[in-house]
């Protein structure tokens, strides 16, 4: 019975899982020299995404998209304020979040998202039909579809894969293995997150009181779409680096909306119901 | 010598400081005014398509009502509204599979069943109402005379009332599964309320009995099924505009790109003026008229509501794109 099941609806049996893998992206390290995004676009050959000035400081990249799987942000701040007596610059290498509970992945109507032996979240390029429906549903931003009318995988959802083409070769991935500066770390998650409280200990030690890990199973961000396989020690709150501070998994208010649907349509189905009844008098 | 109007850059404030936990701009205090979230890619065939899914599913809804309950008359001018129920998602089909980016995978749908994820469900719901509608709609042609041979004796085959009550549980998932759709993401205008599922629902069902009054009146039927067709359709209008009023209260701040702006016209005059309040007026005139006056008012009504409900998804659909750029109202949908 559940074997006919899963013939016809083409299930097949998960590889055997592997230990979780995932970043640990120190933003504390961070240069701003792009080695990850340059590394990322020439392993996946993905294009370039046009040659246009934000004038955002030196981010000309944007923002995270279909063809853009790393994102290095370039944030100024040159007032000081309560907590901060100097003028700084804070860099960091954005990323898919590779989520525990991917909005993303429960959205997807296709069976396209999966997560993979390593636990990551990855987008099967020929089941993807390109209905656009994960892009909305990515707390993050982080995933895109790729317009109809391009050179590159055209009409199909798009973000980074963690590399899953070099990690089934026990091979780091491309981004974390340029990092000059070991901002971006690959590895065991569990492994990540013993050395990411290390550093924050650290970091706090020498007087970086606003650091924080983003990211991390007992941080709030956590609560709704799980640790993040891809996560963050930052200098600043999440806002700063457009992180948002509870990502929105949308399964946990879907019975809810769907039960306010159907009342309203309980509603109409018993007026139009005493209506007609009423109608045979 | 406008110019001198101008007061004179602001030492304080050097310009760069805009990133970082510092204001600028339209932003909510972000990284400059980038947007948290992607904006959606879908284009016009997607509200096209939530309109007339809803409305064919209002019509099978309130005419598969009438066949149970109502009387003699009410059963056989509402029997119409099974051909609406079946002409209205020929076109849905097709539109969906023309806004997929992939469209030739589009049975890439149905290869998983997924109720979890609402576009499966939804996939699901059309391909099963679809052949339902059709079956109904058969089978009152072959009451009708306009059925003939043995098609005719095919429908005489199939189970009405169970034929009806799928139909109609179908068609309520179809009638409110666009709403729950949208409102599964993380756009702020359509994510923030949890009763967008609702709105749209009474939405699909206000114009699917628009379009049964709508065939009734044109058929001359008795004025009092008419009545009792204006009465429901009043009923819908009227629980369309407490949904939306109770939809754009929790939206709050996030509602901005709907009521004001570009989309504030469609939205306010098109959708709540035209498709809900327009028809209560013109159903409520009605009442105290006969005959032709009274079938037109009826028509007048129905037209109205049904071209408010394309009003409606079109510009809460339209109005998600400006939402999802909107780093303050992400923000505030993400507050702890
Ligand atoms: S960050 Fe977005 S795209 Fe990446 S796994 Fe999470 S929900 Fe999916
Ligand atoms: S666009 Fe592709 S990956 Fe995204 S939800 Fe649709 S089928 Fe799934």
């Amino acid at each position: 019975m559940i074997d006919g099941y899963k013939r016809l609806m083409n299930l097949e049996e998960p590889l055997p899982s592997k230990k979780a893998k995932g970043f640990f992206t120190d933003t504390s390290l961070c240069i701003g020299c792009k080695a990850c995004e340059v590394a990322c676009k020439q392993w996946n050959q993905l294009p370039a995404d046009g040659f246009a000035i934000t004038g955002n400081s030196y981010d000309n990249t944007g923002h995270l998209g279909a063809t853009t799987w790393r994102h290095v942000q370039f944030i100024e701040q040159a007032k000081a304020n309560e907590s901060r007596q100097e003028q700084r610059w804070l860099m960091m290498s954005d990323v898919c979040k590779h989520c525990a509970n991917a909005a993303c992945l429960e959205a997807c109507p296709t069976g396209a998202l999966v997560r993979t032996e390593f636990d990551t979240v990855y987008v099967q390029q020929d089941i993807c039909n390109g209905c656009g429906f994960c892009v909305p549903a990515c707390p993050f931003g982080v995933i895109d579809r790729v317009p109809k009318e391009s050179t590159f995988e055209v009409g199909t959802a798009h973000k980074c894969t963690l590399c899953y083409d070099r990690l089934k070769d026990d091979m780091t991935p491309a981004c974390a293995k340029s990092c000059p500066t070991a901002s971006i770390q690959f590895g065991d998650v569990e492994e990540l997150q013993h050395r990411a409280r290390q550093r924050l200990g650290e970091l706090k030690a020498r007087g970086e009181s606003t650091a924080r890990l983003y990211g991390m199973p007992e941080g709030k961000e956590a609560v709704e779409v799980g640790p993040l396989h891809a996560f963050f020690l930052l200098l600043d709150k999440p806002q700063a680096y457009n992180l948002p501070e509870v990502p929105r998994l949308p399964r946990k208010t879907m019975a809810e909306r769907y039960g306010w649907s159907a009342a309203v349509g309980i509603g109409f189905a018993m007026v139009a119901a005493l209506v007609f009844r009423g109608g045979r008098r | 010598m406008k110019e001198a109007n101008h007061p004179p850059p602001s030492q304080e404030s050097p310009s760069p400081a805009r990133g970082g936990g510092q204001c600028g701009g339209t932003g909510g205090g972000g990284y400059y005014d980038n947007p948290i979230v992607r904006r959606p890619v879908w284009t016009w065939e997607v509200p096209a398509y939530f309109w007339l899914g809803g409305m064919g599913a209002g019509a099978f809804v309130t005419a598969s009502l009438a066949q149970t309950l109502g009387s003699a008359d009410d059963r056989r001018t509402a029997a119409d509204g099974f051909y609406l129920a079946a002409a209205a998602p020929v076109p849905c089909a097709p539109l969906l599979i023309g806004d997929l980016g992939r469209p030739a995978r589009f049975h890439h749908m149905l290869r998983i069943f997924k109720p979890l994820s609402p576009m499966n469900l939804g996939a699901w719901t059309l391909t099963a109402f679809t052949p339902l509608a059709f079956a109904r709609a058969a089978s009152h042609a072959a009451d009708t005379g306009l059925l003939h041979g043995p098609l005719r004796g095919l429908t005489r085959l199939l189970p009405r009332r169970l034929t009806e009550l799928a139909g109609s549980l179908l068609g309520l998932t179809l009638a409110g599964y666009s709403g729950v759709l949208l409102g599964a993401t993380n756009v702020p205008l359509w994510a923030k309320s949890k009763l967008l599922g609702g709105v749209f629902m009474a939405s699909a069902l206000s114009s699917g009995s628009a379009a049964v009054t709508l065939q009734a009146a044109r058929r001359g039927s008795p004025e009092a099924t008419l009545h009792r067709l204006a009465t429901i359709e009043s009923a819908a209008s009227l629980g369309e505009m407490a949904v939306i009023t109770g939809y754009l209260m929790q939206s709050g701040k996030a509602a901005r790109p709907l009521t004001t702006g570009r989309f504030a016209a469609p939205f306010w005059l098109g959708a709540v003026g035209i498709g809900a309040l327009l028809p209560l007026l013109l159903h409520r005139f009605a009442t105290r008229h006969h005959g032709r006056t009274l079938r037109s008012l009826s028509t007048a009504a129905a037209l109205c509501s049904m071209a408010g409900s394309l009003a409606l998804r079109w510009s809460i659909f339209e109005a998600g794109k400006v939402s999802s750029e909107d780093q303050s109202a992400s923000f505030e949908l993400s507050k702890a």
